[in-house]
């Protein structure tokens, strides 16, 4: 478990009010809801339960236990690269790439050993924050956790600025949706990349559809 | 060219390097669709490909595709080496179970990777691993709605971008297209089978290659 000054660190990390700007993406779940593929708060949660579970969830949980573990900042900088080139579209590059950077920024100030010579001026959002992470020698799995959690709460709110879905109803979402945030954040620990897997296809291809949604309010 | 005799199956090994020389085109395809069958217990069929690509030359890796049968088990990973001037086409097509018997793969294993690198740093990475009721995940909304056959188009030249729309003009609403980088243009397509699914492909293929497909292809 993590100490006090961890569990506040992580809080702060992963708060909507850290400017990372994650409010602005949908993961292309804006182009779902639009298509009418996804309406009902159900079918929200099954959106996010499945992009979790077996689409960018499972490998940014991957992607952020690799950074944590990697033995040298070149190894951070080859984990970098390896999730760039997993992005499976350009938008889902842009979401990982602008979070990241923006997560960078604010946490190389507040926290300078975050900062290390040679790291990368810019990195994936997973990267940068399993990577800072470690530099503030907070626990992984608490780190990973919280991260897909933040990820899904963004999704539940992203959702209900596009469909008629409830407070109450959104909140019993996410909370439905936090065992499996736990599951994953133990599943990944070990931060293998040969165990990558993506098979959440009809959300890549929303992602790619929303690249030329006419009307939007989302970047991705 | 090159398909393994009749399908893979478990324990089998097979493994391909092609190499397209500096400033030479190549295109590989196979003589039939690839079958995967059920394998013994305990047992895993391995297929390693790695193509090289020279400056200033083309590959186009046009395998027709690999059909999974109930109960099979295998290990699939394509390994793409580009130089900075390279250019690439390939196509990856995956059918689940022989929909025209009825069958549906409620029992395999897959575990699919590509890797395509630049001047020796990753520039696209795809993977996929399926495991156990294959159909049950399939039928998720989120992940094919149903689908019996996926596809993976990727293709890599200087006129990508000019490519994107067009290419998208041709794709229905379970097939997308993005342009990740200025000269890396990648398609997902789903569709309800194998047929369905060459109807999609053939035209975007020959349109990508810009000359007919290769003769297989069209039997």
């Amino acid at each position: 478990m993590p100490t006090d000054s961890q569990f506040l660190i992580l809080a702060q990390w992963f708060s909507p009010g850290y400017p990372v700007g994650a409010f602005s993406y949908s993961h292309g779940l804006e182009w779902a809801m639009t298509s009418d593929a996804v309406s009902t708060a159900t079918e929200v949660q099954d959106w996010i339960a499945t992009v979790l579970r077996d689409g960018g969830g499972w490998s940014d949980a991957l992607f952020l236990a690799a950074a944590y573990h990697a033995p040298h900042i070149d190894a951070v900088a080859q984990t970098d690269a390896q999730c760039r080139a997993f992005a499976p579209s350009l938008e889902r590059l842009r979401e990982t790439d602008l979070q990241g950077a923006a997560f960078c920024q604010i946490t190389r100030t507040v926290w300078p050993q975050t900062h290390p010579h040679g790291i990368p001026s810019k990195l994936t959002y997973p990267v940068a924050v399993g990577f800072a992470a470690k530099c503030c020698g907070l626990p992984l799995r608490a780190t990973t956790t919280l991260y897909l959690h933040a990820f899904a709460a963004n999704l539940v709110a992203a959702a209900q600025r596009l469909a008629p879905i409830g407070q109450s109803e959104a909140q019993a979402c996410l909370h439905a949706l936090a065992p499996l945030c736990r599951d994953i954040a133990e599943q990944t620990d070990d931060g293998d990349l040969a165990r990558l897997s993506s098979t959440s296809f009809l959300a890549d291809i929303a992602a790619m559809k929303h690249e030329t949604q006419h009307s939007r309010i989302f970047r991705t | 060219m090159i398909n393994t005799a009749g399908g893979v199956t478990g324990g089998d090994r097979f493994d391909l390097t092609a190499t397209a020389a500096a400033g030479t085109e190549l295109t590989l395809t196979t003589q039939a669709a690839e079958r995967a069958y059920r394998a013994q217990p305990g047992e895993t069929g391995r297929i390693r490909t790695h193509l090289v690509v020279g400056d200033g030359a083309r590959a186009n890796w046009l395998p027709q595709e690999t059909i999974l049968f109930q109960g099979c088990r295998l290990d699939r990973h394509l390994q793409i080496d580009l130089e900075a001037s390279s250019r690439l086409l390939m196509c990856e097509a995956l059918v689940f179970g022989r929909a025209a018997m009825g069958e549906r793969l409620t029992d395999g294993v897959m575990q699919d990777r590509i890797d395509i690198r630049r001047c020796d740093q990753p520039l696209f990475q795809d993977a996929m691993t399926f495991c156990g009721d294959v159909a049950a995940h399939l039928a998720k909304p989120t992940v094919a709605a149903g689908a019996g056959a996926l596809a993976t188009v990727i293709f890599v030249a200087p006129d990508a971008e000019g490519r994107l729309a067009p290419l998208r003009r041709m794709l229905g609403s379970t097939a997308g297209a993005s342009l990740i980088g200025s000269d890396l243009l990648i398609l997902r397509a789903l569709a309800p089978d194998s047929y369905a699914l060459r109807k999609v492909l053939m035209p975007i293929l020959t349109d990508l290659l810009a000359a007919p497909l290769p003769k297989p292809w069209m039997t």
